[in-house]
């Protein structure tokens, strides 16, 4: 039976209800008004207002800790709005040209979001014999003086879905502060979760926020700090190191969560000791590590390489830029010697921002940074942060936003 | 403005994938333009920890067997863009209620044969109406093939081939199925569907909804290995291939005009200079914010008026990584839409709401072992809101208690209607609101959808009146805000459909 559909009661009205579909919406469209189009979108806006471009921030005060060797800078934003609120744990990438070079460091905010609706942001700087950006902006960096700053970023904060209520927090050096947001959080009643800090430092004198903890956990007893100290023995302090048995010490009976955020070299004794706790993964969450500063030690790495001197070719729109890039440092850094404005932001191969492309050459990528997704490590896409040139070289950068 | 393009395609989402790959492969000067650092738009990936995550993709439909090739295939393999795809063997579970208030737990494979079966054995009695159903799909299916081939249609040759598609598709798809007769628990599992096309079955257009239940039906669905990153990196590669030039992080902010022609695009990497541009932004926005008012044609002043900022869903993504396999969790289906009802227009007054109880699960794992490293497993959810007017009030303090909010109403989702409770084994969650799409897409409240495709508005009203939508020389829409509708498969077609009305243009040396 040949199929007859019919909806109405005679089919040629239908036919013709089919052949105006056209006719009839130009002829609605004919009668609309000829009103100017706006487009304002209250979605849109919240968007742009947590996630600007980049904000222009103005140094408002800086905070002097010289036993810690330490400054916190804290920025208003010049055009006076208030800055994006963040989540307590987030970072900011700073921008700002040193010399010729135009560098980026990323600084986990060391204020509570509570601020950030009031204005301002902080970040507390350390003092650091190989830092070359930390030292600049400890030497230089005047109030009222002006950089470009990121919104809070990455995803090392609490989530109460994910994480155990208990958080027991391991922070070495300045490493605390993305935990001193926390417990800001926690105070301000904008986080809800006990916060345990095993912070170590060499000696007790040089604690960073030390009063500042001691006022929190006097405020809330959701926050606790214990000082570990490792070149110094004294009444009230732990000893030694952040080992798996203090941590038991502390964490107590109930599921805890652990969070880590330090240097390298604590990073490192702290990853051959959290193993023993035998923790699930999902309980564990890391502060991005930094990208090694020896590559050439890294398993792989093509001994000839080292300390070579390669010529790199940057793209950028319709921009070409050719700059020396040294063999041991990753190709994020030649770009920015170049004075090339590029994107980047964590510098520890996580974020992806500065993703590009290699049109050719040969770049060696240390499988511990390599944050890159499945199909970018199949199509030559590489994070700059986190790679190094093994040969002249020429990539694609994306373009930069900050004019 | 020293080098000109022949074209210059503005977003690298599916539809400017597909046109600057389309543009290329006709070997025009193409430059490809991206305001975020990666390809794809939606289609893209995030990673988390040890997770990589798509931002997006349910189901990818019109690709077709190799017996039966789909519209999406057939532009793929013209442009040379090879992927591993995935094949989907069930439409979908779907747990609600019907119409009539009774509960609803439905498991429908792909495959006419197969889901009119399954129809059938949830609503004896259905089967008469559904072989006519199909039939009818058959026939639009020519139908099409016969209107949009490019060559102008004849109305005798249409009223003796296509005679039912005639009678039927100036209608509702409700309207339709009533008409075949079709019980209304029948047009309940049928309509599962609609969320996709943003309108109810009292809408939308009987052509647009035939035409999709064939394209995921008949032709069954297909998803990408390694998330829709690979896709769009996969277009990328096929373009640089091709010769072409892409900028990422490079807004177009306005466009360049000669006279009253588009002639360049200023972007934040400098001025461009271009022929033709092939702009992947709603139009809106382009008419409010990026040329000149007094360019600005009568036309779509009173087609944005006649559309009344009628932007079709907006979504909120809760993606999860879970420390146990989708096996052990009892996840077993790709796919299941969870609703309060499956009364189309009940649940779109519903989605207008913040706290609306519509929800689709989708078990990565379940077809792609691989998906999520061993012992793991990745799951999403997506929910719809036809109205983004809550989302506009957030404040921004309490923006991480309403994603902690979806977070919780999707975990309590699962427990109460699979009764799985996943939360000991969270290992990542991320959420993304229509303030994420809006910040990545740069569309209207944040839509990765286009305008509603309303009653006068469907895809084959404005398929009929296809160029009447261009009226700024030297400048097409593409993408979902464009004619063809939204999705990927619908923007992929746009994108190389709209590439080729643009190439053709060049060649007539339409330029001057």
């Amino acid at each position: 039976m040949a199929l007859n559909v019919k909806v109405g009661l005679i089919g040629l009205l239908d036919m013709l209800k089919f052949a105006n579909l056209g006719k009839k919406r130009e002829k609605i469209i004919a009668k609309a008004p000829a009103e100017e189009i706006t487009a304002d979108y209250p979605v849109n806006n919240f968007a742009k207002t947590l996630h600007p471009d980049f904000q222009t921030l103005v140094v408002d005060k800086i905070i002097d800790r010289p036993a810690a060797c330490a400054k916190t800078f804290v920025f208003r934003r010049a055009d006076g709005k208030p800055a994006p609120y963040f989540r307590a744990g987030q970072y900011v990438s700073l921008k700002f040209p040193i010399g010729k070079s135009f560098v980026s460091r990323p600084y986990s905010i060391s204020s509570s979001p509570k601020e950030a609706l009031e204005g301002t942001i902080a970040v507390t700087v350390k003092r650091n014999p190989s830092g070359f950006a930390a030292d600049w902006l400890l030497d230089h960096l005047k109030e009222g003086d002006r950089l470009f700053g990121s919104e809070g970023l990455g995803s090392f904060y609490y989530e109460k879905y994910r994480d155990a209520p208990h958080v027991v927090a391991l922070a070495g050096g300045s490493g605390i502060t993305p935990f001193y947001s926390m417990a800001c959080a926690i105070r301000d009643g904008i986080e809800d979760f006990r916060l345990t800090i095993l912070f170590g430092n060499r000696t007790a004198d040089s604690i960073l926020f030390r009063d500042e903890f001691d006022a929190i956990a006097a405020a809330t007893d959701k926050v606790k700090v214990v000082h570990v100290l490792s070149d110094e023995e004294r009444e009230g302090y732990e000893h030694g190191f952040l080992t798996a048995e203090l941590i038991r010490k502390y964490a107590g009976d109930e599921p805890y969560s652990v969070f880590v955020s330090g240097p390298g070299p604590m990073f490192r004794f702290v990853n051959g000791e959290l193993p023993k706790l035998g923790l699930e993964k999902k309980y564990i969450r890391k502060e991005n590590p930094a990208v090694t500063k020896s590559v050439w030690e890294e398993p792989g790495y093509p001994a000839d390489r080292k300390d070579k001197v390669f010529r790199l070719t940057v793209r950028q729109g319709p921009n070409e830029t050719v700059c020396d890039c040294s063999a041991n440092e990753p190709i994020l850094v030649a770009i920015e010697r170049a004075g090339i404005r590029a994107p980047s932001r964590c510098r520890s191969g996580e974020c992806g921002w500065c993703r590009s492309r290699v049109v050719s050459g040969e770049v060696f990528i240390p499988a511990e940074t390599d944050g890159r997704r499945w199909a970018d490590k199949r199509c030559g896409e590489i994070h700059p942060c986190a790679s190094f040139a093994l040969s002249d070289l020429t990539i694609v950068v994306p373009g930069e936003y900050i004019k | 403005m020293a080098e000109k393009y022949d074209v210059v395609v503005v977003g690298a989402g599916n539809a400017g994938l597909s046109a600057a790959v389309s543009c290329a492969a006709q070997g025009k000067k193409t430059l490809l333009i991206e305001k975020h650092n990666l390809p794809g738009g939606v289609a893209s990936s995030f990673k988390r920890g040890r997770f990589e995550f798509d931002p997006s993709v349910h189901e990818i439909c019109d690709y077709g067997a190799d017996n039966d090739k789909g519209h999406v295939r057939l532009i793929m393999e013209k442009n040379g863009v090879k992927i591993d795809w995935i094949t989907v063997p069930d439409c979908y579970r779907a747990s609600s209620a019907y119409s009539d208030g009774t509960p609803m737990d439905v498991t429908i494979p792909c495959g006419r044969e197969a889901y009119i079966a399954a129809v059938e054995s949830y609503v004896p009695g259905s089967r008469e109406s559904l072989e006519k159903f199909f039939d009818l799909i058959e026939e639009i299916r020519a139908a099409k093939v016969y209107m949009f081939d490019g060559t102008p249609n004849d109305s005798k040759y249409m009223q003796k081939h296509f005679p039912n598609t005639l009678r039927t598709c100036g209608y509702d798809a409700l309207t339709v199925m009533k008409a075949l007769k079709m019980p209304q628990k029948a047009i309940d599992i049928v309509g599962v569907y609609w969320p996709y096309l943003g309108v109810p079955l009292d809408e939308v257009n009987f052509f647009h909804f035939g035409n999709m239940i064939d394209m995921y039906v008949t032709r069954r669905a297909v998803i990408p290995h390694h998330t829709s990153h690979e896709i769009s990196m996969t277009f990328m590669n096929r373009f640089y291939e091709l010769g072409g030039e892409a900028w990422f992080n490079c807004r177009a902010e306005e466009f360049l005009f000669d006279g009253d022609r588009v002639c360049g695009v200023r972007t934040n990497l400098g001025d461009v200079a271009c022929k033709q541009v092939l702009a992947s932004i709603n139009p809106n926005i382009i008419y409010a914010n990026m040329m000149p008012k007094h360019l600005v044609p009568e036309r779509e002043k009173k087609l944005a008026a006649a559309r009344r900022g009628k932007f079709s869903t907006k979504f909120c993504m809760i993606y999860f990584a879970l420390n146990k396999t989708c096996e052990e969790l009892g996840l077993t289906d790709y796919c299941v839409f969870f609703a309060g009802s499956a009364d189309s227009r009940r649940e779109y007054n519903n989605i207008k709401s913040i706290d609306n109880d519509y929800n689709i699960l989708i078990s990565y794992n379940t077809l792609i072992p691989d998906f999520s490293p061993e012992g793991t497993c990745v799951i999403s959810f997506t929910k719809l809101f036809s109205s983004a007017e809550d989302w506009g009030k957030i404040a921004p303090e309490d923006y991480y208690r309403v994603k902690d909010r979806m977070i919780a109403k999707c975990i309590d989702d699962l427990q109460k209607k699979l009764g799985i409770d996943i939360t000991p084994y969270i290992e990542e969650v991320e959420v993304a609101t229509p303030m994420t799409f809006a910040r990545y897409l740069g569309t209207p409240d944040g839509t990765p959808y286009g305008f509603e495709v309303s009653e006068w508005d469907g895809v084959l009203a404005r398929m009929m009146d296809i160029e009447a939508d261009f009226n700024v020389k030297g400048l097409r829409h593409i993408g979902a805000g464009s004619f063809f509708g939204d999705g990927y498969s619908s923007t992929w077609i746009n994108g190389d459909m709209t590439a080729g009305l643009a190439c053709a243009e060049l060649d007539k040396g339409g330029e001057q």
